[in-house]
């Protein structure tokens, strides 16, 4: 059975009457409009980021690729090989392997230090959690994001790696921006 | 003395009925009803608690103050609160007092995450310290001993250390020394705390404060997993836990099963886990290239080689070494007497026994369990020296005497580490054993020919009616039937807690013989046509009789009487293959082929407790290089020689075993579990052939040495094993010829205590050194057997010369 709308529904008109001078004048008068958006963005000027020439810069907080440090007076690492990053890390992509520091090879300040600190970056969700669980500040979270290789072994930073001071490559948002 | 009769009291902790033994303390009542109370110097293995550290306090309704509960025992109607305010705020207090001096190096310290004042101090701590004042500091971290450093700004002074090596090792060593906050662990003089048992004292320890030198800083808790497995360096078949990292053992703990180790474990079975993991160990077959030197091979070459064992069928032997399991005895039989229609394969290298006495001396009625050591009313040892032979005996039969009366009893030639602790001691001479058994044979029926033997009869006889015989497999087996005859006087025989218990030269050696590797027994202890024993081998291998030598984790050089004589056959022999991890002298100059042996952590098999417990090796590891499982290896080998076991995993091995021994019937590995089985507890123990004791034989009277001459005696120092030998940590402690000679005989020969001695005999000289000692009766002297140079079984003849050199 046919549609009965019934009286209580009123039909509303959403165009210009139909017919050949209407339609002209309806066509026309969207034109206008469109490119009204278009040329208050060419005012603007372009926004795309010419990425990789250009980068978009990162807030302080963001976390990129992780860093080790070591202390600005003594040189000697922070790290102590104490394996708690390891831990807390929920993708299991950290493994430390401790030795022990002598008078004839002090590497960190402390009795042990890491012999071997490798992070598995193909593995990891950069949650942070090996920051936090740092009892030294050891391992901070970097503002790198640019990790992408040819080899997945080429993602498995060792200690030296890590310890390097890392290229300044990303740039940082300042303030207001 | 027997065990305590046991009654149960009813009280109430924390609104939980509680139902205990009358007598246990209230923090282990408290856990049966999953209350936990926090403690650290608690540990029931420590014999009676101290109250030291007061963590455990806890309110009893009607005792106004709080009271330690791990030195309370339980009572009738007794009413304990331990959440209420007056308990937490004591807690709090000891907590925060204990964290005064104790440094927050957690992320160093190698106890960290595994440590209970951490958990303690997270779970009963307020949180946060009002005292500001700086810290206690000690020099750290010192090496207590080559094994164990010491932190002594972590010792918290709860006692365990100092109380196991006062009261459970009794090498009285470990002290506390100066007094208050500056109160530190230490030796008396501060020499190092070498001991048999002192790796025990890390595993006590409740803080970070003793810790393994071996261990230090290798892993985490969490970056370990922990596997369940069986020492098999010893007899004493402790019960371990194997910790591995990345496929590595890097710690042996102690897996407590109270019916074999007490919990305790030796620093050898401690530490030697090293020899698993070192460049010394064989790791890939080896077969004697064109140039006549060992050359790694291919398992295809090194397998094609041995098959030439095929060849000579009636002419083949095998030796047995005491690390072997069931399964692969139970092959090696199968090899030698289907395979190379042969009857020569001996385990029990110390000299065949009759199997009917074979039999009697391992009749399930006969057999005392390592408790009994512990509850019995007289304990004899008898021709062994514990602490050498099964370490963890030792301080089973110290905790007997020290906590439950029992009155010790010692026979030896060689004076013994338990003599201070044994109401009678007696000393025969070497080679004696018989004459002396024969001694108190007839004392028990009455007629003592010395006061000694007289006093020794009346302990076992009056003493009561729990006697165990502790005795070595060294008595030479003319001596046996005399010890039967003395066990079944002191009606031993169906006496539980009562019984004979072997101490064998061999870990597993039960279990071997039991599997059927005896010249004269198989699986089973069941008759066979009669072979040759280790030492008839030796003599028709250098008659050209055996042709073919098939060693199983032994090397005859090393751990056989007659070095020279085996030297020889040996060089005569056509082929020689071996099983072995370590290359010693005797394999690298005569083996032909050497396949790489499993350690325990990578065996899959079983083996059998000198109690008649059968336990099980389970993988905690995979094998390393080229190594290739020994019972895989042994089915291959049998196929060769025609021999179609159909065995295809380590599980079929011991079905096929089970089904050949009566006694292991119904026996599977799901009910060994990690615990153990003893099958003569089992239905299927009436199986096992009754024995025969032949009539003990008229013994000859052992002539004294001549004048200027001693007699020879030999003892395994606990040190001597090529395991030690290749582990790093142990290197400082192995075993030399120490030459132990009476004050008396060493002033007479003008030979001062660690002077270079010479021991001569027929032309053999060995080089020494001279440890004077004054248990050692005159005209003996005693020399270590088992080690790597200047081994004793070079000599041959019973009477030697010490000069000095």
């Amino acid at each position: 059975m046919p549609y009965e709308p019934g009286p209580d529904v009123i039909e509303v008109m959403r165009h210009p009457a139909k017919g050949p001078a209407m339609s002209t004048l309806r066509v026309f008068g969207e034109t206008l409009r469109g490119m009204k958006t278009t040329l208050a963005r060419v005012a603007e000027g372009p926004l795309t980021i010419q990425y990789p020439e250009e980068k978009t810069p990162v807030y302080p907080r963001f976390r990129g690729r992780h860093k080790l440090h070591k202390f600005e007076d003594t040189g000697l690492e922070k790290c102590v090989g104490c394996s708690l990053c390891a831990a807390a890390c929920p993708s299991d992509c950290i493994r430390v392997v401790a030795a022990e520091n002598t008078p004839d090879n002090r590497v960190s300040a402390g009795e042990r230090y890491a012999a071997v600190y490798e992070i598995n970056l193909s593995r990891c969700i950069f949650c942070g959690y090996c920051e936090v669980a740092c009892p030294f500040d050891a391992i901070t979270m970097g503002h790198d994001y640019e990790l992408s290789d040819y080899t997945r072994s080429d993602l498995i930073f060792t200690k030296e790696m890590l310890l390097a001071e890392p290229l300044e490559r990303t740039p940082l948002r300042t303030e207001g921006e | 003395m027997p065990r305590p009769e046991q009654t149960i009291v009813k009280l109430t902790i924390d609104g939980r009925e509680v139902e205990a033994i009358a007598g246990t303390m209230l923090v282990d009542a408290a856990k049966q009803v999953d209350v936990e109370i926090p403690y650290f110097c608690y540990e029931p293995k420590l014999g009676e608690p101290v109250g030291a550290c007061r963590m455990c306090l806890v309110e009893i309704e009607g005792i106004p103050k709080l009271q330690t509960s791990c030195s309370t025992p339980v009572r009738e109607g007794m009413v304990v609160n331990t959440t209420v305010d007056r308990v937490l705020e004591a807690q709090n207090s000891v907590i925060e007092f204990l964290l005064v001096n104790h440094p927050l190096d957690c992320p160093v310290c190698d106890k960290g995450g595994e440590c209970p004042l951490q958990d303690y101090t997270f779970g009963w701590g307020r949180g946060k310290s009002r005292v500001i004042e700086p810290k206690r500091h000690f020099v750290k971290p010192l090496a207590l001993s080559p094994l164990i450093a010491i932190d002594r700004e972590r010792c918290i002074l709860c006692y365990r250390c100092v109380r196991f090596s006062q009261e459970v090792a009794e090498d009285w060593q470990l002290i506390f020394t100066e007094r208050g906050a500056h109160t530190f662990v230490g030796t008396h003089d501060g020499h190092p705390y070498v001991a048999p048992f002192s790796g025990n004292i890390v595993e006590l320890c409740p803080v970070g404060a003793l810790t393994s030198q071996p261990y230090r800083f290798r892993a985490r808790p969490w970056d370990i997993e922990g596997a369940g497995g069986i020492c098999t360096l010893c007899p004493s078949q402790c019960n371990v836990e194997f910790t591995v990292r990345d496929d590595k053992v890097v710690r042996v703990l102690s897996r407590e099963n109270s019916a074999v180790d007490d919990g305790w474990l030796c620093d050898k079975g401690r530490f030697a886990y090293q020899a698993i993991h070192v460049d010394e160990r064989i790791t890939e077959p080896l077969v004697r290239g064109e140039s006549g030197e060992l050359e790694s091979a291919s398992w295809e070459a090194a397998l094609g080689a041995a098959r030439a064992i095929a060849g000579h069928r009636g002419r083949g032997a095998a030796l047995v070494g005491g690390q072997a399991t069931n399964e692969e005895a139970y092959l090696l039989g199968r090899i030698v007497r289907e395979g190379l229609q042969s009857h020569d394969i001996d385990s029990r290298l110390s000299g065949t026994v009759e199997l009917g006495l074979t039999r009697a001396l391992a009749a399930p009625a006969l057999q005392a369990t390592v408790a009994d050591l512990e509850f019995a009313h007289t304990v004899l040892v008898l021709g062994t020296e514990p602490v050498d032979d099964s370490p963890i005996l030792d301080l089973r039969i110290r905790k007997g005497v020290r906590r439950n009366g029992v009155k010790l009893a010692i026979a030896s030639a060689r004076p013994s580490t338990l003599d201070p602790n044994a109401t009678l001691s007696l000393r025969y001479a070497p080679g004696s054993e018989a004459e002396f058994l024969a001694g108190l044979d007839a004392a028990l029926s009455g007629t003592a020919a010395s006061d000694e033997f007289g006093a020794l009869a009346t302990l076992l006889k009056d003493g009561g009616e729990d006697v165990v015989i502790l005795w070595g497999e060294s008595l030479p087996a003319q001596a046996l039937p005399t010890l039967l005859s003395i066990a079944g006087k002191l009606g031993l025989t169906d006496r539980d807690g009562a019984g004979l218990l072997e101490v064998p030269n061999g870990t597993n050696a039960r279990g071997i013989r039991e599997a059927g590797a005896l010249p004269n027994a198989g699986p089973g202890y069941s008759e066979v046509q009669a072979g040759r024993n280790a030492a008839e081998i030796a003599a028709a291998l250098t008659a050209g009789d055996v042709t073919v030598l098939y060693l199983f984790q032994v090397d005859p050089l090393r751990d056989l009487p007659a070095r020279a004589s085996w030297d020889a056959a040996l060089g005569k022999a056509a082929v020689v293959v071996a099983h072995a991890s370590v290359l010693t002298e005797g394999l690298a100059r005569h083996a032909d082929v050497v396949f790489p042996a499993e350690s325990s952590a990578e065996k899959e098999g079983t083996i059998v407790h000198p109690d008649g417990r059968l336990q099980r090796l389970r993988a905690a590891i995979k094998h390393p290089g080229e190594v290739r499982a020994s019972w895989q290896v042994l089915v291959d080998i049998a196929k060769a020689t025609g021999v179609e076991t159909g065995i295809l995993t380590a599980g079929m091995a011991f079905q096929q075993l089970t089904k050949a021994v009566p006694f292991y019937a119904g026996l599977t590995l799901e009910a060994i579990g990690g615990r153990g089985l003893r099958w003569p507890e089992t239905d299927a123990a009436a199986e096992m052939p009754a024995g025969a004791a032949p009539a003990p034989a008229k013994v000859q009277a052992t002539e004294p040495a001549p004048e200027g001459k001693l007699l020879l005696g030999t003892y395994r120092s606990i040190w001597a094993s090529t395991e030690v030998e290749i582990s790093p940590a142990l290197a400082f402690t192995i075993a030399e010829q120490l030459v132990e000679l009476a004050p008396q005989d060493a002033i007479a020969l003008g030979i001062e205590h660690g002077a270079a001695v010479q021991v001569a005999q027929n032309g053999t000289r060995l080089a020494g050194r001279a440890a004077i000692r004054t248990g050692v009766p005159a005209g003996t002297a005693f020399l270590a057997a088992g080690i790597a140079e200047n081994s004793a079984n070079a000599l041959t003849e019973s009477i030697v010369e010490v000069v000095k050199a």
